[in-house]
Parts: C-alpha cells; structure tokens; sequence
C-alpha cells in the first residue's frame, strides 16, 4: 500500500511538471516562430530563474542553510568580480566564489575554535 | 561550429560542449538532490527516475519534501507545479529554434522533456550558430550528457554523501546558485538582463508571501515590466554603441 501512494504521489509530481513542457509546445505550434510573444516568455523565464537563485542563495534549504547568510553573499559576490572584471570566464567566477565560500568556513571555524 | 555537416558530428559535439561545466553542475547539484531523497526515505530508484522524469531540480526538492511531511497529494502537485512552472515561458522561448529543422513537429514533446536551465540558455546563446538541421541532433547530445551526469550525481548523494566532508558537499551545493548567478546575469539583451535583475531582487520577499506560487508571481511581475521596457531599454543601449 505505501508503495502504491509514493508512486502515485511522485507520478503526480512527473506529470505537474510535464504539463507545463506539453502545454508550451502545444501553444507554440500556433504562433509565428517570429511573434514577439516569444520575447515575453523569455523575460518571463529569466524572472523565474533569477527568483530561484536567489531564494537558494538567501532562504536556502538544506546544507546551505547551515552557514550564515553573509558566507553565502560575500562568495557570490566575489564570484561576479572575478567573472566579470577577468574577462567573462565561467571557471574563473566560479573558482573565485568557491574560494570564498571555502575561506569564509575556515576563518570562521578557526576563529570559534571548532 | 561549421565542423556539423552529419548528425552524428552534432550529437558528438553536443556531448563535447556539456562535458565540462554543464555537466559537472548537474552532477553537483543531482548529488544534493540524492542526499535529500535518502534522507527522507525516497528509494533510490525512484530519485533516478525522479531526474529522468521530473527533469527540474526545484520541482523534484519540492515533491521529496512535501512527500516526507505526509503533505496531502493536492498540496504535491501544486507545490511542484509552481516550482517547475518556468519549463512553460522556457519551452515556449526555445521551440522557435527548432521551427527551421526537418523533424516531425511530433518529437517537440520530447524535446520539451529536456530542457533544464543549462541546456536552455545552451540553445538560446548557440542555437542560431548551429545548421538549422543539425540543431535537434546537437540538443539531444548536449542534453543526455547532462542528464547523465545528473543521474550519476543522484547515485553518489544518495550512496556517499553522509560519508563526504562537508566542506565538498558544500563547495558542490554553492556551485549551483553562482553558475546560474554568472550565466543569466551575462546576457547580451537588455530586457533579460532587466527581468533577471527585478527577479533577483523580488524572488525572495514574494516567496514569504507565498512559498508555493512566489516564483511564479516574481515571474510574471519582473518579466512583463521587463517587457514592456524593452523598447526603453534598447534606446540608450544602441546610442551608446552608436557614439562608439
């Protein structure tokens, strides 16, 4: 019995997030591949996913949550600085933002004496 | 990318350009994702299909949890609807890249089944680089190799996690806000680059307001202004190129 419900449970799951892919491509057989609407779905999908990195940033779940608030934006900022003022290079933003974090978590665990 | 003159030239060189960075983020974050599905008694196998069938971080988080709690099925599938809810605006942006390719219109619906964040902004920035007819078969590559570094990150969460430092774990965990932060963030269109900015900053206060639909509702408010300042946005954008 507990089989058949955490299947249904997670079938359901599937088809919820399916649901949106099958809608959208139903809807875009119909428009003009050229119609501007397209640009509004864009910015609409640049929205979501900006809200979603900065839900995980700032009201994590999970292992994130576990370190403080400002171990989590100092590292991402840095992350910006070094991809953006070192020419745009993915690795190097995110060794920067790495680094960070990794420096942060030892200074802090030095300094409580963990 | 003028070496694609077979399908299997672009499936090869969709696999080359995901592994790497693409793939490496999948993994980092499927590991995250394993380690929490054990942790709340999912079995492993459905965690693995969870990646195959679900194929949205945010939405698999969101079913584990809730399925943990004993949440009531209706509370399921709006939780994971309105966490996933961007493969709509996503799907609808992307399918004009396939418009020009020979395929049946028919395999869209499949296509749709594997789009994540990576292998979408993959498609928007390169897409239009690549022979029309070749496109399908670059996203496929691109896009398996993807999801098979989600499933083999899914396998070691769910295997070896509690046994890493959690420094690692951490470092893997992190990986996956920065490398979303720098490859939104980098758009060349001033309209995106508005909407990403409006929804970084709206994404949090309206998730207090409503954990389920918060996204949705940040969405649709920063991407409209967004849009509607697009032709706003653009003239200062073309002076300033135009004065050099």
């Amino acid at each position: 019995m507990a089989e058949t419900s955490a299947w249904i449970f997670f079938l359901s799951a599937v088809l919820a997030t399916y649901v949106w892919r099958f809608a959208a491509v139903m809807i875009s057989h119909r428009i003009e591949a050229n119609h501007p609407i397209f640009e509004w779905f864009t910015c609409l999908a640049y929205g979501i996913i900006a809200a979603l990195v900065a839900r995980t940033l700032i009201l994590p779940s999970g292992l994130l949550a576990l370190v403080p608030l400002w171990h989590r934006l100092i590292p991402m900022a840095l992350a910006f600085l070094g991809f953006y003022l070192l020419g745009k290079r993915l690795w190097v933003g995110i060794v920067f933002g790495e680094t960070g974090l990794i420096a942060l978590m030892w200074f802090n665990n030095g300094a409580e004496g963990f | 990318m003028k070496e694609l003159e077979t399908n299997s030239r672009a499936v090869l060189a969709g696999i080359r350009n995901a592994f790497g960075l693409p793939a490496l983020l999948l993994f980092s974050a499927m590991t995250g994702f394993g380690s929490f599905a054990q942790e709340q008694g999912l079995s492993l196998y459905m965690s693995m299909l969870s990646t195959i069938l679900i194929w949205g971080l945010p939405g698999q988080v969101v079913h584990v949890e809730l399925y943990g709690m004993g949440a009531p099925l209706i509370a399921v599938v709006l939780g994971v609807a309105g966490a996933n809810a961007r493969f709509m605006p996503m799907t609808l942006s992307m399918m004009p890249v396939f418009d020009d390719s020979p395929h049946n219109r028919r395999w869209n619906y499949l296509l749709a089944q594997m789009i994540s964040i990576n292998t979408w902004t993959e498609m928007l920035d390169r897409g239009p680089e690549i022979r029309a007819d070749r496109r399908m078969a670059y996203f496929l590559g691109f896009s398996f190799t993807c999801m098979t570094a989600g499933i083999i990150g899914v396998l070691q969460g769910f295997i070896l996690f509690e046994s890493m430092p959690q420094t690692v774990s951490l470092c893997l965990i992190f990986l996956v806000p920065v490398y979303f932060g720098l490859i939104m963030s980098n758009t060349v269109h001033p309209p995106f680059l508005l909407a990403f900015v409006l929804g970084c900053i709206l994404g949090t206060p309206m998730h207090m307001l409503t954990p389920e639909w918060g996204l949705v509702l940040t969405g649709l408010i920063s991407g409209t202004l967004a849009y509607l300042m697009r032709h706003k946005l653009q003239v200062p954008w073309n002076n300033k190129e135009g004065n050099g």
